[in-house]
């Protein structure tokens, strides 16, 4: 059930209407209180916490080596699905970026191609 | 030096890597060598994805341990995947990236990887380096079809007298070997190996021995004893040890397949021996139990049936138009108690084309190897059997059968009429001369030779205590006195009438001799 629970007020929240969310919240406490099953009411806001986590994860995520290759990445991550307002700079890529966003990874970063060389070659 | 380090920063600066979208997931849970995978939406059954410690390190941590980590997804569910790790479970960790590697399960295989002992991800583990094996094959197929296939009529002699006169075994066949634990099974499974030597090398099949779930000391003993019979030039040994994951445990048989058929493929013989796929089929239910797949009978998955059936039904025998190459299975099981009536024991019997049942009662008893005639079966190996063993072997089981029920009936009765005590007797001879050490297979055409010798009375003249003596020397007899007559069964196969009448001869002047010595 509360899985059940979790599942309607994430599919309420993806609508992106507040009003139709809070009236599913009050719905639902009333529901609950009804049936004398408010303890499962923390449960559901941990299953929620849960999937906002998961969900965080999934965003769209642009990270780029050096500021000046922050236009440069967006406008390509763009092209390939991955829309995002800013890239974080991340040295550990030596070069490049790479972006990802919900199970897609596009990874243009030295580090990668390195370490890639460094797999083939010493696998050979 | 200044311009070859300007020169290399400009290629770094316009240098851009090609690389497509890839699809990634995000280990959301982690335990007991699964882990629960948000994303990988496209993934599909049985394909390999790759757990990347490199993601979200430096390069020059990544570096210090660059190892990938696979996993094989199992459960394919509403947010994500559950995947098997196929590794060191305790670098996995939450949040850390996993990357779809678009193919199925597949392992290297090769000519190379004969003589090598290899994981069930065709990694070498015998510290002898890579092998060179550069086909990839997927190690979950579809078997062949009807069409594809041939009879069997190729025999794969076990140079063991009591299973090549009574339970033949062809190129292609699926024999089980069952029995409780220390009945000679895994013996049986090595004298078959150690046979093949017998075989001229383009008619010796590649034997792929798969250890189970075993004591990496008896794995490691048994690779000395194939290496230095001379056995592992023609042999492959895949190993999932007991400390091995789970995975390991339920993947090496398919391994061992995958590496049969790659052979049968190229119309070569192949033999595999999987041993034991008791515990294979524990490595299972485990796993499936921490995917949380519901238990049926004895905790077992519902496709436990289907996990056995799929991989015994790819052995098979070629039709020429694929090449006629075989795979020949040798599933091995373990029974408690002897109960063949358990769960997976019956399961395996209904899917083999026969089975030999080894008894604790006749291994105590001094018996080798302790096979019960009376309910171990080949059901298409005879029409394998070659007109020699035909011929020399056609009624020894009955007899047997016979001899059993009167060796019960004298447990009752002290007066015994003469022809009852004869057949006893001659029941007593065949069981001696069927009596067969470990590691002492014989060639076919001794065997056929002896097993004559012992359907035409010869070794009557002998007290049935004294038949096991009596047989090696005259194996030694035949090899020293009658290697022609040997030779000429091993080329046609058969004792034609030319031969038969020589062998009659010496085995003539043998008890002649020794019954006279004696």
């Amino acid at each position: 059930m509360i899985d059940d629970y979790t599942r309607l007020l994430e599919a309420t929240a993806e609508l992106g209407d507040k009003a139709a969310s809070d009236r599913a919240v009050t719905k639902l406490i009333a529901h609950l209180k009804s049936m004398g099953r408010m303890k499962m009411l923390p449960e559901i806001v941990r299953e929620l916490r849960k999937v906002a986590a998961r969900r965080a994860a999934l965003r769209p995520y642009v990270e780029v080596a050096h500021e000046k290759e922050e236009a440069a990445a967006l406008r390509v991550a763009a092209l390939a699905g991955i829309i995002a307002r800013h890239a974080v700079v991340n040295n550990s890529l030596i070069h490049g970026w790479r972006a990802r966003s919900a199970g897609k990874l596009v990874d243009h970063s030295a580090k990668r191609a390195l370490l890639r060389i460094y797999q083939q070659v010493t696998s050979a | 030096m200044q311009s070859i380090i300007e020169r290399i920063e400009k290629e770094i600066a316009a240098w851009a890597p090609e690389a497509g979208a890839e699809e990634t997931g995000i280990v959301r849970a982690t335990g007991d060598g699964i882990a629960e995978i948000d994303g990988l939406e496209k993934a599909v059954m049985s394909e390999m994805v790759l757990f990347d410690p490199t993601f979200d390190r430096t390069l020059a941590e990544a570096l210090k341990d660059p190892s990938p980590i696979y996993g094989l997804v199992l459960n394919l569910e509403e947010d994500g995947v559950r995947a098997v790790i196929l590794g060191d479970a305790s670098k996995i960790y939450e949040g850390m990236l996993v990357r779809r590697l678009n193919r199925l399960l597949s392992i290297p295989v090769g000519d190379s990887l004969v003589g090598r002992v290899v994981n069930p991800l065709g990694e070498p583990v015998d510290g002898k380096g890579l092998t060179q094996a550069a086909v990839l094959r997927p190690i979950e197929r579809e078997a062949y079809g009807v069409i594809d296939r041939a009879g069997v009529n190729v025999p794969l002699h076990t140079g063991i007298k009591a299973v090549d006169a009574m339970i033949p075994i062809g190129r292609g066949q699926r024999e089980l070997i069952i029995g409780d634990r220390g009945t000679g099974k895994t013996s049986i499974a090595i004298d078959t190996i150690i046979n093949q030597k017998s075989e001229s090398p383009a008619t010796r099949p590649i034997c792929i021995y798969v250890a189970i779930g075993q004591k990496e000391s008896k794995t490691a003993k048994l690779v000395a004893e194939l290496t230095s019979r001379g056995a592992m030039e023609y042999s492959i040994v895949v190993t999932a040890p007991a400390s091995a994951p789970a995975a390991l445990q339920f993947l090496a048989p398919f391994a061992g397949a995958a590496i049969g058929e790659y052979f049968m493929e190229q119309g070569r013989d192949a033999l595999v021996v999987y041993d034991d796929l008791s515990k294979q089929a524990v490595a299972y239910r485990q796993m499936s139990l921490l995917l949380r797949r519901p238990p049926g009978r004895e905790a077992y998955p519902g496709d436990i049936f289907y996990l056995h059936s799929r991989l015994l039904e790819r052995a098979a025998k070629l039709s020429s138009e694929k090449g006629g190459g075989s795979l020949t299975a040798l599933p091995i099981i373990e029974t408690q108690e002897g109960d063949v009536s358990a769960y997976i024991p019956t399961n395996v019997i209904s899917i083999t084309d026969g089975q030999i049942y080894l008894e604790a009662n006749l291994f105590n008893k001094g018996q080798r190897p302790a096979i019960n005639v009376g309910i171990s079966v080949s059901r298409v190996g005879s029409a394998a059997q070659t007109k020699a063993m035909k011929k020399v072997a056609g009624k020894i089981k009955l007899e047997l059968a016979q001899f059993r029920e009167l060796e019960a009936f004298m447990q009752f009765s002290s007066d015994l009429d003469a022809d009852t005590k004869k057949r006893i007797d001659a029941g007593r001879r065949m069981t001696e001369m069927l009596n067969q050490g470990r590691g002492v297979p014989l060639p076919f055409e001794m065997e056929a030779a002896v097993i004559f010798a012992a359907t035409n009375g010869y070794f009557d003249t002998f007290p049935p205590e004294a038949v096991s003596a009596v047989e090696k020397k005259l194996q030694d007899f035949l090899s020293r006195e009658a290697p022609e007559v040997l030779a000429a069964i091993k080329e046609s196969k058969e004792i034609r009438e030319g031969s038969e009448k020589t062998l009659r001869e010496k085995l003539d002047s043998f008890v002649a001799r020794n019954s006279t010595a004696a």
